[in-house]
């Protein structure tokens, strides 16, 4: 294996690792604070998709069209989320777990009936946006711009949120509920208000990933499957419930594919599988996860 | 005799009258009864593009043929039915046209396992089903019946054989990479890539295969490793629609185009890059299969056909819609020949049967009742004739891309 080689497998499995990580890290925080595992997680992300397409396409065809997407249709699926919370979400909380399940499966659908509804069946498409159009030269490797800002971008969310949630007074709130909700509400903190905050960022981080996804990819339905059997691959290899589990996940799990490839080509599809099964045996609670 | 003429001529009227109540007017509407199709497709859903473009290609032969007077003095008549991409649905509405609506013939579907489902119903109904659509090669080798025909490519030469071909006509290149979705259409298609094309060109190797699960969108890892592979050509296996356009992006991103040969069986089909502009990425010089190039077709017939689909439904058609206009021309045909709607006449009259199209001629095989449809390949590039990426220096193959009857009658056994 050639050096060029070892850091094109480097850099894509990476790059692969990031978007799940976006997509991975909601679904972890989410369940950290609420205890809720949103089966939809995957249905946000596609969205975030579909409005991508949306809102670039609508407005006039700038460099900025893009960039304006990153923007609305995020806060958008956040938004979304945050209806999800408190019209529906919050009457299961003293049920059962198999409520949740049943309701976020139900959402899978409904979103995905919807985004038919709306954008149809075809394949929708998005250019990249300037100024990461073509490929940079890395030590002989052609590599595309984009994927670069999208190994960026993840590392540069995975510091924004351990600053949020490690060294700020909000992060503090959230961590106090996480930690113990009974007595965090017993000190006056708005246990609710704190839910539907946390449940709102998760659906945020899935539609920057939905947002970021189409320059490189395609809009289409079945999306929303695809991706989360991806993420609860890296939450168990990770730990559920922990930013940096989500974070490592995704790296080993990008590493190992775009590796994999190179080792075993015939077993590459299995090695994700391979490696949570070993976790699971090893250390069930996740690299980075608590046990209960 | 005045009373004899008179009762003469009343026996007459008479005679005539009843004629008239009872004969006349009973072989007058068995006359004017309409010679049923039943046509079975998706009609909505992800597939529904397809199942819109085939019913178009019908309606307009059935509206050609019903002003040209008919078949056999009768009028042709299109039943659609959406069977939703469910064999369960596919085959209940299957039934209920048969049962309820009467139907002389039964046809469409994209997907084969709906395809299948019809086809054992066929088979017991006694009634002929023609597939126009749907590529498993099983539905015309295996599981074969007498009532099933195919007026459609299948899946051997369309994913397998035919680039075969191609690739073995135009570059012979000797280090193949393959790149797959991971699932039985993926493996088959290989599988028949490299039988074949091992075949023609014995000192080449394929170096590696590359798996990806079905639904992948992110290709990123697998292209690095093809660029790096020091192979001179890939082989996409059956990554089509949306991963295909998903690859295509990445892999232009990565300049994986001018740096190797690209064998990539479904992109000469119209449908997948009809929207797609000058500027933006497509698979630039690919070798690329397609089943309806209708740009490189000169049969006035066919630009009629064209522009007439495009005012009916707003798109180009298909080469599903090519096939259901053909099959309802073989239709006619086969009733003309024998002069009869009966089932076992028209199977008799379909096998081996030279169809004319604006294609040109289509033997379909009396083995396994699969028309010869041609695969027409070439190199993706933009023209100034069409707004959108297309196979230029059209080349085609026929017969020599289907399994033999040899071949077909060992998997039978």
């Amino acid at each position: 294996m050639t050096l060029e080689a070892a850091l094109g497998q480097i850099l894509s499995g990476i790059s692969l690792g990031m978007v799940w990580f976006l997509i991975a890290a909601g679904l972890s925080i989410i369940f950290g604070t609420l205890k809720v595992l949103n089966l939809a997680h995957g249905s946000i992300y596609m969205l975030g998709g579909f409005l991508c397409y949306h809102v670039t396409s609508s407005l006039p065809q700038t460099p900025w069209a893009f960039w304006m997407a990153l923007i609305i249709a995020p806060v958008i699926t956040a938004a979304v989320g945050g209806l999800i919370e408190i019209l529906l979400l919050r009457r299961l909380y003293g049920l059962d777990m198999i409520y949740q399940y049943i309701l976020t499966f139900g959402l899978i659908l409904i979103i995905g009936e919807v985004c038919k509804l709306v954008w149809g069946v075809g394949y929708n498409t998005v250019a990249v946006p300037w100024p990461f159009k073509d490929t940079v030269n890395l030590f002989g490797l052609a590599f595309p711009k984009y994927n670069l800002f999208l190994i960026g971008m993840g590392i540069a969310v995975f510091v924004g949120l351990r600053a949020l949630i490690g060294a700020t007074g909000l992060g503090g709130i959230i961590r106090a509920v996480t930690h113990n909700r009974e007595i965090a509400s017993a000190l006056g903190i708005n246990v609710p208000t704190v839910y539907t905050g946390v449940f709102m960022l998760g659906c945020w981080l899935a539609g920057l990933a939905g947002t970021l996804m189409p320059p490189m990819s395609v809009v289409a339905l079945g999306a929303d499957l695809s991706v989360i059997i991806d993420c609860f691959i890296i939450v168990v290899i990770g730990g559920l419930g922990s930013l940096s589990g989500a974070f490592l996940g995704s790296v080993i799990l990008g590493l190992t594919t775009a590796f994999g490839l190179y080792i075993i080509p015939k077993l590459a599809v299995a090695f994700g599988f391979i490696l949570m099964i070993i976790v699971l045996i090893l250390r069930p609670w996740g690299l980075l996860g608590e046990p209960d | 005799m005045r009373n004899l003429a008179k009762i003469v001529t009343f026996l007459t009227i008479g005679c005539a009258l009843v004629a008239f109540l009872c004969i006349g007017p009973t072989t007058a509407t068995a006359d004017k009864k309409p010679i049923k199709v039943g046509f079975i497709h998706s009609m909505s859903g992800a597939m529904s593009m397809y199942g819109i473009s085939s019913e178009a290609g019908a309606k307009i032969a059935v509206m050609e043929v019903n002003k040209a007077g008919g078949v056999l003095g009768r009028e042709l008549k299109l039943i659609t039915r959406d069977d939703k991409l469910s064999a369960e649905t596919g085959l209940r509405e299957a039934k209920d046209l048969v049962l309820t609506e009467d139907v002389d013939f039964l046809m469409g579907t994209i997907s084969s396992a709906v395809a299948l489902a019809v086809s054992s119903y066929a088979e017991k109904a006694k009634k002929i089903f023609i597939v126009n659509i749907a590529q498993s090669s099983q539905i015309t080798e295996e599981k074969w019946n007498p009532y099933v025909f195919r007026i459609n490519t299948n899946a051997v030469p369309y994913w397998g054989y035919a680039p075969a071909i191609a690739a073995a006509k135009t570059w012979k290149p000797k280090k193949i990479i393959s790149l797959g979705f991971d699932y039985e259409c993926g493996k088959n298609s290989l599988a028949a890539f490299k039988e074949k094309y091992l075949a023609l060109v014995p000192d080449a190797k394929i170096i590696d295969e590359l798996w990806a699960p079905l639904g992948t969108t992110d290709f990123t890892a697998h292209i690095s490793k093809i660029a790096n592979s020091g192979a001179d050509a890939l082989f996409l296996a059956c990554i089509y629609g949306g991963g295909e356009i998903a690859f295509t992006k990445q892999a232009y991103a990565f300049g994986l185009y001018d740096k190797m040969k690209m064998i990539q069986p479904c992109a000469g089909d119209v449908e997948t890059w009809s929207d797609v502009k000058q500027g933006d990425p497509y698979p630039k010089g690919a070798l690329a299969t397609c089943r309806y190039p209708f740009w490189a077709i000169a049969d006035p017939k066919s630009k009629a056909f064209v522009e007439e689909h495009k005012k009916m439904v707003g798109f180009y058609p298909s080469y599903g819609a090519m096939n259901a206009y053909e099959t309802i021309y073989a239709l006619k045909k086969a009733m003309e020949a024998t002069n009869s709607v009966d089932s076992q006449k028209l199977i008799k009259a379909l096998a081996g049967m030279e169809l004319s199209t604006f294609i040109g001629k289509v033997l379909i095989r009396s083995d396994d009742h699969q028309a010869m449809m041609p695969n027409w390949y070439g190199i993706i590039a933009f023209t100034p004739d069409l707004p959108f990426p297309h196979i230029t220096d059209v080349q085609i193959i026929g017969e020599e891309g289907y399994h033999t009857v040899e071949q077909i009658k060992k998997l039978r056994k």
